[in-house]
């Protein structure tokens, strides 16, 4: 790469750390970012920084929320006695769009993963375990990909022993990926054909 | 299946090559090291998207520049563009303009069956070299086993991991013992059900190519017996001991036996390359019996060293192969062979990285 002013190649490398953003686009948006006007820059920076501030993670569920906690957790009339553990905050996003989900969620942040450096421990299971008084079934909608596979055995096997029902949506993802990669339709159907574990 | 245009951009010595090939039989001649074998390479490339020679990406970018590019049209059934881009900022393959997001989407657009100096190490080698023929079978005539071979591969290292820490982590391990399991047991069973339509033809070919009287017997040994679960429990200590899984279909292995001894102990060098060529006969013609219509055979400097007899067993292969609408492409240094097929050759004289007819 040609030399960039130390502050663009900054830019560039910060860019770079979004997911999605190749080298070369992470370069595009810093020349552009740099040759804008002020006012428009500091409008992006200011918005970056309220929604940061603004949004944090649910206590309970471990949601996206602007209040402690969220409105998936306090809302009455979602069924408290189902809950959908998943991989990440985004997914809860995804299976609330599906609109096929009418219960409590669990977000997991992430999954086991010995490859990545990722425990048991590193994962909101505790927290999980902690929540299931009054709960009748707890639905996996992890990824298909072997690690999700795995954790899913391995919450299974934990909460089984704690005499909940502990059930796994139907494997109509394509296997390997993630729940981004399902369409409303798709994730509706994987909820309901979801099977006992 | 044929290539009909290949493409180079500063792929090995290639700084740029544009070429057109019609069906049939193709003779690459030329002085060493003028980019032969290279030629080769690019069209394995386009069908398997790696080099056969097990070298990595970057060792095909012509020394000095960012990165390669190998483009192709391929005919089949159907007609596809194939765009490979290699550098190491970069990688792109499209499929008829498309991006390929996964393996699966492409392999089958063009195959080939390459025969090369490194096959010896099938015979010669360690057993992943023989694991590594068997999948790549399997891949090109099994839906849905690359992915699962990728699947399988990933839980053994996650569950290697897991034994190499101490103290274990029963309950993950567990979790991934599952998947091990399941897993390993469909790639067990696919393997199985190649082995009784490979097994005699890679016999058959040798009886062909090999003198009289020389028998090669071909047997898959199973790293598991029976059933998987239950062996692997047997290996719990050593498998703790040794921080790895050391049962799973990842330890299969393929004899050969020429009169019932180790091909790769007893036989001598001669022997050991006729029973290279005869497992990738037989690769060909498993691929033609699958696919209706034979792979593209890509022959480096193999011919040279064939006594006449062994040269007239792999005639057969060769005819159906480069005819009809299919191709072949041989390597030759000087046009010592195959003068029994002089009526359809069609040679092309390659020098320092250009490709001419002649
Ligand atoms: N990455 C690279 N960049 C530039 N040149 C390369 C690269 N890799 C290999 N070469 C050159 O390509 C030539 C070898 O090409 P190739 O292996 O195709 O030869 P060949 O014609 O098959 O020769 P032989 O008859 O000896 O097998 C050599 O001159 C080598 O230096
Ligand atoms: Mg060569
Ligand atoms: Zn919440």
């Amino acid at each position: 790469m040609a030399s960039l002013p130390e502050p663009v190649s900054a830019l560039v490398g910060a860019l770079g750390q979004l997911p999605g953003i190749g080298p070369r686009s992470a370069e595009r948006l810093a020349l552009h970012l740099v040759q804008s006007e002020a006012g428009q820059v500091k409008q992006l920076a200011e918005a970056l920084v309220t929604a940061t501030e603004r949004i944090e993670l649910c206590v309970t569920c471990g949601a996206l929320t602007e209040t402690q906690p969220c409105a998936l957790c306090t809302d009455d009339r979602r069924d408290s006695t189902t809950v959908c553990v998943v991989e990440t905050a985004v997914d809860v996003i995804n299976v609330e769009k599906s609109g096929a989900f009418r219960g409590r969620f669990h977000v997991l942040g992430g999954k086991i993963s010995p490859l990545n450096g990722v425990d048991p421990e590193d994962l909101r299971i505790a927290q999980l375990e902690a929540r299931m008084d009054g709960v009748r079934e707890v639905i996996l909608a992890l990824g298909t990909d072997v690690e999700g596979d795995a954790t899913s055995n391995y919450l299974a096997q934990r909460l089984t022993a704690k005499g909940v029902k502990v059930t796994r949506i139907a494997h109509g993802l394509p296997a390997g990926s993630g729940l981004e990669y399902a369409d409303d339709l798709t994730l509706s159907h994987a909820l309901k054909g979801r099977r006992e574990m | 299946m044929h290539l009909a245009h290949l493409r180079l951009r500063d792929f090995r010595n290639y700084t740029r090559l544009d070429a057109d090939f019609e069906p049939g039989f193709h003779l690459l001649l030329g002085r060493n090291a003028q980019g032969k074998t290279n030629i080769l390479e690019a069209l394995h490339l386009l069908a398997t998207l790696r080099s056969f020679r097990g070298v990595g990406s970057a060792a095909m970018v012509r020394h000095g520049q960012p990165g390669w590019f190998v483009g192709g049209r391929a005919i089949g059934t159907s007609t596809h563009d194939v765009r490979i881009y290699w550098s190491s900022r970069e990688r792109r393959l499209t499929l008829d303009q498309q991006p390929i997001k996964r393996l699966t989407d492409y392999l089958g657009t063009f195959r080939t069956v390459a025969f090369c100096t490194e096959d010896l190490t099938l015979v010669k080698g360690a057993g992943r070299g023989r694991r590594r023929f068997l999948d790549f079978l399997l891949t090109q005539t099994v839906p849905g086993y690359l992915p699962l071979l990728q699947r399988y591969t990933r839980a053994v290292r996650a569950r290697n991991a897991l034994l190499k820490r101490k103290p274990i982590d029963e309950a993950s391990l567990d979790s991934f013992t599952a998947e091990v399991i399941q897993l390993g047991n469909q790639l067990i069973a696919h393997r199985h059900d190649l082995m009784p339509a490979l097994a005699p033809r890679i016999q058959a070919a040798h009886k062909r190519i090999a003198p009289n009287g020389e028998e090669l017997r071909v047997e898959l040994i199973p790293s598991v017996k029976k059933d998987f679960a239950a062996e692997l429990e047997l290996t719990r200590d050593r498998e703790r001991k040794h921080g790895a899984t050391i049962i799973g279909p990842h330890r299969d292995e393929i004899a050969l036996l020429l009169h019932d001894r180790s091909a790769a102990d007893y036989a001598s060098e001669g022997q050991k390359r006729t029973i290279a060529i005869a497992l990738k006969i037989a690769q060909a013609e498993h691929l033609t019996e699958i696919h209706g219509a034979p792979p593209v055979l890509l022959i480096d400097d193999v011919m040279g060293e064939l006594d006449e007899h062994r040269r007239q067993g792999f005639l057969p292969l060769l005819e159906k192969c480069g005819s009809g609408r299919g191709q072949v492409f041989m390597t030759c240094t000087e046009e010592n062979w195959p003068h029994d097929l002089n009526r359809v050759l069609q040679r092309w004289k390659i020098h320092n990285g250009t490709l001419l007819p002649c």
